[in-house]
């Protein structure tokens, strides 16, 4: 079952002879229990696709659907609410409110919305991410891997049905790159729900169903392990 | 809420200050406004305890009592349930050690308008007086005899009333005969009918009189048309508005500049999907928390330190008055408030995150 799809989204930024195609005219499915890389060269558009995929930018041209439902007419009031809803935002930059304790983050969307993890969950979850001695603390007290497997204990605890994660693993050493990525792996088979994870780390790749490059505004599919079987 | 409080628990010093200005504000407010109640007292505490719905005067005295003369028959022209005679002048009054600016009351001992005994008695004879108990703070005693000035008569003090000040001076109240003797000297007999005014007691005050050169007015104009009496509560009013609008413009000064240091992370909840309508609320709960503490704060340091100011000083606490007062400012400050909420709107979360 198709939980995103882009289809024929372009993406220019400026006019006239500043004008840059950050992404050229793209068409993108994902389903259901699919884990998607996005690798390629800074300055691709990765970060562009990303954040289109996600609601958060609206394409130049060209219609991006989130679970059936068409995010392009939609005013940013709807939008923000399938944001809210449906996904799981781990972003380049730091995305943890200073003046809330790592508790205190989740908490924010207990306030906001329901549907989000469980007590038990949450344990399991800061187990998994290594951050349970870290729960009373701010994010200004946190080392820049401590805050970014934070981020993504916020990105999956709201239960989004897709995760878009721009470089979740930048800071991290390679054993908890690995064990993060396991994470995610995990999330996206359990619970039936789609990730797409931009990333520079090529020894990450074996944990992808698919591994698509961006190059130039222009995304290709790599490789599809459920065609091929093989990377 | 939740974002609101933990915010300020985690900065406690930023919002302690923003907490502090509003104190000194609503402070100042609190007692510019006791001035105000107090200074107003000086002027019509006596005349608000005739308790009285209207007064007649002569249409030409320009509802000035002193200006207005009267004789006894105007009281038969005048239809009120209750009337009572008054008669006014001005006058220093000399206890031999203290001179001091005084309003003398020619009254009748048995209409409405005389005044309570609460030390002392009442007059009974020609020269006898009851003074307003402000100028026993001056040094006066019951038993001083009095000398006055332009005229030979002397009064002396045999009794005390509270609330017994006109136009800010102490008030003597004797018999009209005592009056007519201190006003007139040896022409009191002659003018034994002369009176200022006419206090009444009735439902509506405008039908009372038919007599052309005679004009009934309501207490409360009367009241605003005692000299400097309305100047002077428009001047503190002023104030006070004024001080409503600065403190406005300073919570929505300070907020602002919270707000524009925290655009990115109203971005990162913004692109996390959580609405605007919770973002202004929580900008909101914030101003009202600190308002609403920092104006309590304010209210008890005015009682306080208005327990401790000399009794010279003219100033009396209304509470009612005081509680509109910290509602008002409370109003305004989250009005500032609303200024940043137009801010958080217009913040495009992906700007804001620098994705
Ligand atoms: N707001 C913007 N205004 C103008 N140009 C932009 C804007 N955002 C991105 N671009 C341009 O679009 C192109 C793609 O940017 P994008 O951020 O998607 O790259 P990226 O693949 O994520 O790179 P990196 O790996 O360094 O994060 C770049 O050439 C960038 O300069
Ligand atoms: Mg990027």
């Amino acid at each position: 079952m198709t939980a995103l799809e882009l289809s024929h989204v372009t993406k220019s930024f400026g006019t006239g002879h500043t004008k840059v195609s950050a992404l050229k005219e793209t068409n993108f499915q994902a389903d259901r229990g699919e884990l998607i890389a996005i690798i390629g060269p800074s300055g691709s558009g990765k970060s562009t696709f990303l954040t289109i995929a996600g609601g958060l930018l609206t394409p130049s041209t060209g219609d991006v659907i989130i679970n059936n439902q068409k995010l392009t007419p939609l005013n940013e009031k709807k939008r923000s609410k399938i944001r809210l809803q449906e996904i799981g935002f781990i972003l380049q930059a730091s995305n943890l409110i200073p003046f809330l304790t790592v508790d205190k983050q989740m908490k924010l969307l207990d306030k906001v919305k329901k549907g989000n993890m469980t007590k038990g969950e949450l344990e399991q979850l800061y187990h998994d991410l290594g951050i349970e001695e870290l729960r009373n603390k701010y994010p200004a007290d946190l080392s820049g891997g401590q805050r970014q497997r934070v981020a993504i204990a916020k990105a999956l605890y709201s239960n989004p049905s897709i995760i878009l994660a721009d470089e979740p693993t930048a800071s991290l050493d390679s054993n908890r790159a690995f064990e993060v990525m396991e994470l995610l792996k995990n999330e996206t088979k359990n619970k039936n729900t789609t990730t797409i994870v931009v990333t520079h780390d090529t020894r990450l790749i074996s944990y992808f169903d698919k591994v698509y490059k961006m190059t130039d505004g222009v995304l290709a599919l790599e490789s599809n392990v459920n065609a091929t079987g093989t990377m | 809420m939740f974002l609101a409080w933990n915010e300020i628990k985690k900065n406690k010093l930023r919002f302690t200050l923003i907490m502090g200005v509003l104190m000194l504000i609503s402070y100042l407010v609190f007692f510019l406004s006791g001035l105000a109640t107090g200074l107003a007292n000086l002027n019509r505490e006596s005349v608000d305890k005739w308790d009285a719905t209207g007064i007649v005067l002569t249409e030409e005295s320009d509802k000035s009592l002193l200006q207005s003369s009267l004789t006894l028959d105007d009281v038969e022209s005048v239809e009120a349930e209750e009337t009572a005679v008054i008669s006014q002048m001005n006058a220093i009054a000399s206890n031999g050690d203290t001179k001091k600016n005084v309003a003398i009351f020619g009254i009748r001992e048995d209409e409405f308008i005389m005044p309570n005994v609460t030390e002392g008695k009442a007059f009974s004879k020609r020269n006898e007086v009851i003074a307003s108990d402000s100028l026993k703070e001056e040094g006066f005693q019951i038993g001083d005899e009095l000398d006055l000035s332009s005229t030979e008569e002397t009064v002396t003090i045999v009794g005390f009333t509270d609330e017994g000040r006109f136009n800010a001076a102490p008030v003597l109240y004797g018999e009209l005969s005592t009056f007519h003797k201190v006003k007139y000297g040896e022409a009191a007999e002659m003018n034994k009918d002369q009176i200022n005014g006419i206090v009444v007691r009735a439902d509506d005050v405008s039908i009372l009189t038919k007599d052309d050169k005679l004009e009934a007015i309501e207490i409360e104009t009367f009241i605003e048309n005692l000299p400097g009496y309305t100047e002077q509560n428009l001047t503190l009013n002023f104030m006070i508005y004024f001080l409503c609008i600065i403190s406005a413009v300073i919570v929505a000064i300070f907020l602002y500049v919270l707000t524009v240091q925290k655009i990115s992370m109203f971005g990162v909840m913004k692109a996390q999907g959580i609405s605007n309508g919770y973002l202004s609320r929580s900008v909101v709960a914030q101003t009202f928390i600190l308002a609403a503490i920092g104006v309590c704060v304010g209210f008890l340091l005015t009682l306080i330190s208005g327990a401790f100011l000399p009794s010279a000083v003219p100033v009396s606490f209304d509470i009612v008055t005081m509680i509109v007062y910290g509602i008002l400012l409370i109003v305004v400050a989250v009005l500032g408030a609303l200024f940043s909420v137009r801010t958080i709107v217009k913040i495009d979360p992906l700007k804001a995150i620098g994705g």
